[in-house]
């Protein structure tokens, strides 16, 4: 039986990306950042301001109503316009909520995007460093955390990365392939944070963050931002860039958290990925290269497996056959992701499966004959997830 | 207890206030539904199960198994600066929640998932006391 959603099937279209400067960007603001990167998307869209007429955003936790303030910014008052809220999740989200607001016949044109100064943040002071000041201080927990010294992302991936490991035999080796690889993408990425090569050895020779992720299991503060511009297939034939169609989207968000049954070894992306395939009338394998929400390595590791590229428990061996590799069974994170390019919360993700499909990256870096481009998001508490099928011929 | 105690404290709310009170008096106690007989945490003041709002903090039995657990080497605060390398770990309760502690009295290398542990109460002040685990001997 077709899918519900494949009514949605590459009727709308990815036709501007655009990002800001990525990494350390000393003195920045999010929003700044963010303006740039949706001036950049609308001008690669060969449109205006007054082109646009949807603006969907995730602020960075502490803006009340973030999209007020871009829109504000960019001289754009809107027939739509939100601002989302499940974290990394979000960019994918607002993808999939332009083309039902466009398909619902609310406005015609949208920008999404994302921009954070988290580096800029941090960087602030002792204190902020200490603390890893990436989320406002307004968050963080009062109780059930912090007494027992449990604090940061770290180590509540580090939780499903250890269980894995318990379950299915999963290694330190078998992460550091993850990093290694996506780091020798970053290598020819010119705009990329981390650029310098990374070896297996070094990657478990450095120090140890919270057991059982060292440095280079951990994604990149970064400061930095990307956007799209979405509109209808129609309209995107009228556009200069090659439309990128949206083929597929699928979520799931298990709100009952990270601790619950198994989430954090069985995780959302099984389900999203699921309804995303169904939407796309596509499966893993006509994916020609997957940009993962790469916050920790064994995210990746893990959602390989939940998006059906092999089966659960064996992420560890799939990783060290070189699969991920441009040029693998499976090019992922051929920007160098969010571990070495630069974390902008799976906006980048996104922007690079855009690329890939158009075909308009260097030889070097160009999954060659590109058709079908996979980008995932994860985030809000760990526990949501997106998924997003780009397609180059509908 | 410690008068120089640097880490840092809970911050009970409403709703939680019952569960830091019981661990003063060394008791373990989780939020149960009167209809469903299920136990749940984090507080919440309807079951999760069944949305029931008739419920009591009963008395748990403190046992479990290491669900999982990570090992700090950061440091996040200073009063853990002198605490690295410390574990924190996930209790699978027996009654069914799972709980964000410290495993103590067990040599790194002895930490497993799946290992049993029983609470163990840590008065680290004179107004709080923090439910730990420890292997079960």
């Amino acid at each position: 039986m077709k899918h519900p959603g494949a009514r949605l099937r590459n009727r709308y279209a990815i036709v501007g990306v655009g990002q800001s400067e990525i990494g350390e960007v000393p003195g920045s603001t999010s929003l700044g950042l963010l303006t740039t990167a949706m001036k950049a998307a609308i001008e690669d869209a060969g449109l205006t301001n007054r082109d646009v007429d949807g603006l969907i955003t995730r602020g960075p936790d502490d803006i009340y109503c973030h999209h007020q303030r871009m829109g504000q910014r960019l001289g754009i008052d809107a027939s739509f316009s939100t601002s989302t809220d499940n974290g990394g999740a979000s960019q994918i989200l607002s993808v999939a909520l332009a083309c039902m607001a466009i398909d619902a016949g609310l406005c015609e044109t949208v920008v999404t995007g994302f921009g954070r100064n988290t580096w800029s943040r941090k960087n602030q002071n002792d204190a902020t460093r200490m603390r890893g000041n990436i989320v406002p201080q307004s968050q963080e927990e009062n109780e059930f955390e912090p007494e027992f010294g449990y604090f940061g992302a770290p180590a509540t991936h580090g939780f499903g990365a250890r269980r894995h490991m318990a379950l299915y035999g999963t290694t330190r080796e078998h992460f550091g392939h993850i990093a290694v690889t996506f780091r020798d993408h970053a290598s020819r990425n010119p705009c990329a944070q981390k650029r310098e090569p990374l070896t297996l050895e070094q990657y478990l020779a450095a120090r140890l963050i919270v057991d059982p992720f060292g440095l280079y299991d951990c994604s990149l503060v970064t400061d930095g931002a990307g956007a799209l511009v979405i509109t209808s297939a129609e309209r995107a034939r009228d556009l200069p860039q090659p439309p990128v169609y949206v083929a597929g989207f699928g979520f799931r968000n298990n709100l009952r958290g990270w601790f619950y049954d198994d989430h954090m070894v069985d995780t959302a992306a099984q389900q999203a990925s699921r309804q995303a395939y169904a939407m796309a009338g596509l499966g893993p394998r006509d994916v020609d290269c997957a940009q993962i929400y790469d916050c920790f390595t064994y995210m990746v590791l893990t959602q390989l497996e939940d998006y059906g590229f092999c089966p659960k428990g064996e992420g560890g061996p799939f990783v060290a056959s070189g699969a991920l590799r441009l040029g693998g069974a499976l090019p992922t994170n051929t920007s160098g992701g969010q571990l070495s390019e630069g974390h902008c919360e799976g906006m980048l993700q996104i922007v690079e499966a855009v690329h890939q499909v158009r075909r308009d990256r260097p030889p070097d870096r160009q999954v060659p004959d590109c058709e079908v481009a996979l980008a995932s998001g994860h985030g809000g508490n760990t526990v949501c997830h997106s998924s997003l099928l780009l397609q180059r011929t509908p | 207890m410690n008068e120089t105690y640097l880490k840092p404290l809970p911050v009970p709310s409403e709703e939680s206030r019952p569960f830091w009170d019981a661990c003063r008096r060394h008791e373990f106690r989780l939020q149960r539904c009167a209809a469903c007989q299920r136990y749940w945490f984090p507080p919440s003041n309807v079951c999760p199960e069944c949305l029931s709002d008739q419920w009591e903090w009963a008395l748990a039995s403190g046992h479990g198994t290491v669900f999982s657990f990570v090992v700090f080497h950061r440091v996040y605060h200073p009063g853990f600066r002198d605490a690295v390398p410390y574990p924190v770990a996930i209790i699978a309760l027996d009654e069914g929640p799972r709980f964000l502690s410290n495993v103590i009295d067990c040599p790194l290398d002895e930490l497993r998932v799946g290992l049993p542990v029983e609470v163990v109460f840590d008065d680290v002040t004179d107004d709080c006391t923090l439910p730990k685990f420890r292997p079960v001997r």
